[in-house]
């Protein structure tokens, strides 16, 4: 009887113990924005319109050359509203106007594309061996702060820095890992987009076109007001436009801590930083800069600093020398909004507008009638992207905090010429997922067209054309890329890496790409390559060596039809998309970008699947089974084998079911 | 219940011959405790399957459970990113039965001299000076003792007389107990004996009254009471088990030997051997292991094995075969009994061969062309070490003794905290004719092999050091139950190290949070029991962990290590059963971005609680995918949820999720040679805090599922030298581990099965 009693106490103990100690919920680790308060017929909150005034931007601007000059360290200081609006460009007397790019790893000779700027002859001939593109170089970091960022994730161009490169992170102990999600990313929003607006244009409209893409090297961070992403402030002070090989060290920075120091009063929400945002539990990294390293004090007013210690620049292409202010994102002006009824069923989507009302991608049907047997119609790019978004909506966010929010993307759909049959995104995405999901939707549909061989043979670029063939010796197939492969973002990205497969040490390349000794990320291979005489016309632009900036529709691919090539915002290489098909024929592409990479991939992959169902199996939808890159086995040495995979979701993927799994089978 | 205190007289001296047994050259014996611990496990326990019945002793009274005493390798154990190859040989991992004093004595001989863990607790004097009917020992046990080291009484077989229309059943053993089973108390004896005189004490007569025998150790072979020598009869006198010295190649033999025709003295004359009473042992152990088994496995993010993997989870399927073969020799200098040996040189090495098939890429190594099966090898060293016998500080024998070199220890009865064999000095004794006991040592932490486990000597050992203390107090603070209070301190150095394991994972740092490397000092407050309380037998241990992490991951910030463990299994014997609840809990990291890391972990656990490796959860290890690459929840043969890169080579982690058990077990003894074990245990995260912030995902439930495990023990020579064991156990997964692994609907359930089989010279 005592031995029962104690025996059950024992039990009732240890059921005590079992239930105390903290349940799944208690974690806020620390106050976040408040949780998302959504109206009950949204699943998504709107971002208020917020906007940097011209005091704000002064403000900024004072606080960063305030802890310039404490560092003795003048410097060029950009900032931009959230659509990427140039709001102002100041430089210090002083200022190191340079902007060098290093050489590639393995040494001059292995430079490419932009690697070793400007001193590399062959991409820039004629530039001096110092060129002043600082403030080129200072917008695109800024550029970077604001398009990464959103109500939920503030990531800083170090946060870039370290999801661009070969291994994730970059860093001694990861070598041999996979490259970093977004590999490729700096390589979108180019000046050369037929997407991106341009300085000029009409009012405010964004997303705005960065002259040097994204950047990696530290210096720019992203604004915030009320809480509210406003913009972003990029600063240049060492001449060196580079990025961070290891993540392990704390990098002390001159640019980061005056970018950093620009961010005050315009901070983000507490614990919605990179560094609280972890991927496969790696956490992201904000700023090695910290504000027990400032050294300057309170700013004075900027009044007292415009003029004397430094003046307002002109950018070509960007800036006058005045200070304006931002647009309210959100708002017409600011060149996305929400959807009406009429352009989207669904009342939580954002769409792209014109500045007078009207949607710059309207849902429409194919335009690649002449060579596709049955486009895809009005109705199937309308289902394919409420579909997709759908998924969105129910996706639980990778790169978001509080933990359980939604994703946030862009989801653009295209036919097979690259056109683009309609665009939609979530009210607070990020901005650089716009023209990414575009890039991803026509790499897709690029990759896997008939033509894409011969048009990549038979670019003027003559390394794109030696890549084509590298690869039909890669896959010992001289017809690879002639339309019977199914090819996604992923799948190229699998072979667009310095190893193949991706990460995989002393292994040689994927023939799209330079191979490690010349893989730095201003030179990827194909999606560099393709654009480079964009960048370079345009830098020739800026700098005012030429008249002519590069046009509005990148890469030198032949026309499908007149005026039109398939890549006109270039290519991207990081996973976000899939192929349409319609059976066994391609008719498209659909993109997406905004949150992580296994997010992109199912959002696009199981609306493709969801449209189907929907419309019936005579529809548009995912490419058949046996066509999908995953069946192709490329030998390597050793008597390995390698496949392409073709998507990867996410685990726990929905925030509404516990479903796992969720692409399997289809 | 109650203990008659005029026992203890006749306990102390008992005590005080188990000490001197076990500092004497007990090496068979020894070398079960070492296969124990090696195999991290209790197998000791093997030698109580002979019969629960048979014991005088209470269960309660008996020592119950083997603290597995020298945690030998341990290189069982462990998973680095996947898979390690070796086991914890046989183990019984539950509780065990009791048995017959003399039985009791060698479990505490087992643990004593390496551990000085507390020996038995309470055995009434006339059990255990061997009254008549003591001598019915089971037939398994036998062989666990080294022929010359257990008195000749007690392997004597007892007649049995069953009376007719008795049946077996009912024929007990006049005097035997069985637990559970009461019976009425015989008549208290009372001695009348008018006008007795007391016999003289031996000083009455004059002269010695000793009558001293040359050799002993030849003494029944002379007789003709023993069979020949033969080298591969370990039960049988046998020079090379340490049951004769060996002889001693010195001018005097040399010719006494040549003059009586005998063979030549063979003792290599370089060993420098001085004096008499240096005795040779040989050990020798193959295990073998098959173990298939299911658990979530991530497909590779860069290529797959098959196409159609669209998402996070492959197949679950994988099969591990390893097979190690234990070398070991010791040369001791003692007098194999009545006195702890004087010196001890020791070694032990380990070569493990091990197959690992897994259904997906890059899980056995980094590189994803690999194909996913692996075959290695490894020699380890597993003991090395140099034990002197300092002084004895009374005439029982208690003794302070030092110890240098790779040597096993294990920090509490069940393992929870340090259980390793290591490089390390230590300085150990014991007092008040063995009731207290005392541990005070250092360790320098040496590099794992990946993929065996085994000590690798070759590599530079870690920048990680543990300093432990511990003392161990019999009967307190009841009569009956075993107290341990322990401080243990690690220390560890590694921020600058960048570690890879063999398989290209990196190990240290882990790749969590900000990666960035980190030193920690953390102080192990400890306070254990071990024994019983009236009938119910109780092994309990809790630990308080403080200290400072020099940079956490999640905030590159110092921040304060604070978490707490504890563990309870209480069990009771009746017949041939025994029952056992088991109750864990290790506190969970609530806040990760704060300063303070609230996730127990432990140094180096090897676990014998709630089923041991035949429990699913304790056994396999899961990575944690999509929360951290080359990092697991858990380690292979431990229970801790502690997110390391790796049990062997990782560093301890304090954000943690923590972890809570609850479970009931039960031993059944179904004949000397086959024993039946059932475990059902509960787990839960203690905490989701961390593996939401690690997954970004914010509703993690905290249940881990239902370890549903049982596991057959054959011997089919009812000894411990052939033992076979099948277990098998599946987890029946909860919500949380769902939440975080399920591969598909269908699949919640995941399966282990072990295989293993160990012959032993």
């Amino acid at each position: 009887m005592r031995v029962t009693k104690s025996i059950s106490a024992l039990t009732v103990v240890a059921f005590v113990l079992a239930s105390c100690g903290g349940g799944s919920n208690s974690t806020t680790p620390v106050a976040v924005s408040p949780p998302p308060t959504v109206p009950p017929t949204r699943a998504f909150n709107v971002p208020a319109q917020e906007s940097l005034s011209v005091a704000d931007v002064q403000q900024v601007m004072a606080q960063a050359i305030t802890e310039a000059r404490a560092r003795n360290m003048p410097a060029t200081i950009a900032v931009t509203d959230r659509v990427g609006n140039v709001l102002g460009v100041f430089v210090m007397n002083g200022a190191n106007q340079n902007l060098r790019i290093p050489n590639a790893p393995g040494g001059v000779s292995f430079n490419r594309d932009l690697q070793g700027f400007p001193g590399n002859l062959d991409q820039f001939p004629g530039l001096p061996a110092d060129v002043p593109a600082a403030g080129a170089g200072a917008i695109a970091k800024a550029v970077t702060g604001a398009y990464l960022s959103s109500g939920g994730n503030a990531f800083s161009t170090r946060t870039a820095s370290q999801i661009v490169q070969q291994n994730f992170p970059p860093s001694p102990n990861a070598v041999g890992l996979e490259s970093g999600p977004l590999y490729g990313v700096q390589f979108s929003q180019l000046p050369c987009s037929d997407l991106s607006q341009r300085f000029g244009g009409p009012a405010m409209i964004g997303p705005k076109r960065s002259p040097l893409g994204l950047s990696a090297d530290a210096g720019g961070f992203p604004l915030y007001k009320n809480g509210v992403l406003v913009g972003g402030v990029g600063v240049m002070a060492d001449g060196v436009y580079d990025f961070d090989t290891n993540i392990l060290d704390v990098e002390s920075k001159d640019e980061e801590f005056i970018a950093l120091a620009a961010t005050a009063n315009f901070l983000p929400p507490a614990g919605i930083t990179a560094n609280f945002i972890t991927v496969d539990g790696t956490s992201l990294r904000y700023s090695d800069a910290t504000t027990a390293g400032f050294r300057g004090g309170a700013a004075p007013a900027f009044s007292t600093l415009a003029g004397t210690v430094g003046n307002l620049v002109a950018v070509n292409g960007y800036s006058a020398a005045t200070i304006i202010a931002g647009s309210a994102y959100g708002s017409e002006n600011s060149g996305i909004r929400a959807s009406t009824t009429a352009e989207f069923a669904n009342p939580d989507a954002f769409i792209l507008t014109n500045g007078s009302g009207t949607n710059r991608f309207p849902i429409r049907a194919a335009t690649d009638g002449a060579v596709t047997t049955q486009p895809i119609t009005a109705a199937e790019s309308r289902a394919l992207l409420e579909e997709a978004f759908l998924i969105m909506t129910r996706a639980r966010a990778q790169i978001r905090r509080p933990l359980d929010s939604r994703a946030q993307v862009t989801i653009s759909v295209v036919d097979t010429f690259g056109s683009v049959l309609g665009v939609v995104r979530s009210p607070d995405a990020p901005i650089f997922g716009t023209d990414v999901s575009l890039q991803k939707a026509r790499t897709a549909a690029f990759f896997t067209n008939v033509n894409a061989q011969s048009e990549l043979l038979t670019n003027p670029t003559p390394r794109i054309a030696a890549m084509m063939r590298t690869a039909q010796t890669f896959f010992n197939d001289p017809n690879a890329f002639t339309g019977r492969v199914a090819f996604t973002n992923r799948a190229i990205g699998n072979i667009a890496r310095p190893f193949f497969p991706d990460g995989e040490q002393e292994r040689p390349p994927g023939p799209f790409s330079p191979g490690f000794q010349g893989f730095s990320p201003f030179s990827v291979g194909i999606q560099s390559t393709l654009i480079t005489e964009n960048i370079a016309q345009h830098v020739l632009f800026i700098l005012g060596a030429s008249a002519t900036d590069t046009a509005q529709r990148c890469t030198r691919s032949p026309d499908v039809i007149p005026g039109q090539n398939r890549l006109q915002n270039g290519i991207q290489i990081f996973p976000g998309s899939v192929p349409v098909y319609r059976g066994n024929v391609l008719v498209g592409g659909i993109g997406v970008s905004g949150d992580g990479i296994d997010q992109d991939d199912m959002i696009g992959f199981l609306g493709a699947n969801n449209a189907n169902i929907r419309l019936g199996a005579a529809s548009v939808g995912n490419a058949p089974l046996s066509v999908r890159s995953d069946n192709v086995i490329v030998p390597v040495t050793g008597g390995r084998t390698v496949r392409l995979r073709y998507v990867g979701c996410p685990f726990a993927p929905f925030l509404d079911t516990a479903e796992q799994q969720v692409c399997q089978g289809r | 219940m109650a203990i008659d205190l005029s026992f203890l007289p006749t306990f102390a001296v008992l005590s005080s011959e188990l000490a001197i047994m076990r500092k004497n050259g007990l090496d068979d014996i020894r070398l079960e405790a070492s296969l124990t611990s090696i195999l991290g496990a209790s197998e000791l326990q093997l030698s109580s399957i002979g019969g629960p019945d048979e014991g005088e002793t209470t269960p309660a009274e008996t020592k119950s459970e083997m603290p597995a005493a020298e945690p030998i390798p341990s290189f069982p154990v462990g998973a680095s990113s996947d898979d390690i190859a070796t086991s914890n040989l046989i183990s019984f991992p539950e509780g065990t039965i009791a048995q017959v004093p003399v039985k009791l004595a060698v479990a505490d001989i087992r643990q004593a001299p390496q551990l000085a863990v507390p020996l038995v607790t309470a055995v009434p004097a006339d059990e255990a000076v061997g009254g008549p009917n003591d001598t019915a020992l089971p037939d398994s046990f036998v062989p666990s003792f080294p022929p010359g080291t257990v008195p000749e009484s007690a392997i004597q077989t007892p007649d049995v007389v069953v009376a007719p229309g008795v049946s077996a059943e009912g024929a007990l053993l006049d005097g035997r107990r069985r637990p559970g089973d009461e019976k009425a108390l015989p008549d208290p004896v009372v001695q009348t004996n008018i006008g007795a005189v007391r016999p003289p004490p031996p000083s009455a007569f004059p002269g010695d009254p000793e009558f001293p025998i040359p050799d002993r150790f030849r003494l029944s072979s002379n007789l003709g009471l023993a069979r020949k020598e033969k080298f591969l009869d370990p039960y049988n006198q046998n020079t090379f088990k340490g049951d004769k010295p060996i002889c001693i190649p010195t001018d005097e033999e040399v010719a006494r030997r040549a003059a009586a025709g005998e063979k030549k003295c063979r003792t290599p004359k370089i060993l420098g051997l001085k004096g008499d009473d240096w005795f040779f042992v040989l050990t020798g152990v193959s295990d073998t292991i098959v173990e298939p088994r299911t658990f979530p496995i991530p497909v590779s993010v860069q290529t797959t094995e098959r196409p159609r993997s669209n998402d996070v989870f492959g197949k679950s399927q994988s099969l591990v075969l390893a097979q190690t073969f234990l070398f070991g020799a010791a040369l001791i200098k003692g007098q194999t009994a009545y006195k702890p040996p004087d010196v001890e040189y020791r070694a032990l090495l380990a070569f493990n061969i091990n197959y690992v098939n897994v259904p997906e890429r890059r899980v056995l190594s980094v590189k994803p062309s690999k194909e996913s099966n692996r075959f290695d090898y490894f020699l380890g060293v597993q003991e090395l070490f140099y034990d002197v016998h300092w002084r004895n500080v009374s005439d029982r024998y208690d003794f302070d003794s030092f110890r240098f070199g790779i040597q096993p220890f294990q920090q509490d009865f069940r393992g929870f905290l340090f259980n390793d064999n290591q490089l390390g000095v230590r300085l150990f004794g014991i007092r008040d004719n063995n009731r207290f006991q005392y541990n005070l040592a250092a360790f320098w932490r040496l590099e794992k092999d990946t993929n065996s486990g085994l000590n690798a000597v070759t590599m530079r050992p870690r920048d990680d050091y543990v300093i432990a203390a511990n003392v161990y107090r019999q009967d307190f603070p009841v009569v009956g139950l075993t107290s341990q209070v322990s401080v243990t301190l690690n220390i560890n150095r590694e921020k600058k190290q960048l570690e890879l394991d063999d398989n290209g994972f990196p190990v240290r740092p882990a790749l969590l949070g900000t990666n960035r490397g980190r030193n920690y000092d953390v102080t192990y407050l400890g306070y254990s029991v071990d024994g019983r309380i009236g009938r119910v037998n109780l092994t309990a241990t809790s630990y308080a962990a403080l200290g400072t992490d020099r940079n956490s991951f999640f905030t590159d910030q110092k921040a304060k290590i604070k978490s707490f463990f504890f563990a309870a299994e209480p069990s009771i014997d009746i017949n041939y059963l025994r029952i056992r609840l088991a109750a864990l809990y290790a506190s969970g990291d609530s806040k990760p971005f704060d300063n303070v890391e609230g996730g127990f972990d432990a140094i180096f656990e090897n676990p014998i609680f709630a089923g041991a490796d035949t429990s699913y959860f304790i056994r396999q290890t899961i990575p944690f995918a999509g929360g951290g690459r080359a990092v697991a929840i858990n380690g292979r043969n431990g229970i801790l949820n502690s997110l390391r890169s790796s049990k062997e080579q990782g560093q301890s982690n304090f954000n943690n999720p923590g972890t809570m058990l609850l479970g009931v077990g039960v031993d059944a003894d179904i004949t000397p040679k086959f024993r039946l074990t059932g475990n059902v245990n509960h787990l839960w995260f203690e905490n989701t805090a961390t593996l939401q912030a690690l997954r970004v995902e914010g509703t993690i439930p905290k249940s881990i599922g239902y370890d549903i495990s049982a596991a057959a023990i054959f011997r089919p020579s009812a000894i411990q030298n052939v033992v076979f064991r099948l277990s098998g156990a599946v987890l029946q997964s909860g919500k949380g581990f769902r939440d975080l692994f399920a591969s598909a609907q269908r699949q919640r359930r995941f399966y282990s099965v072990l295989f293993n089989a160990t012959a032993s010279f």
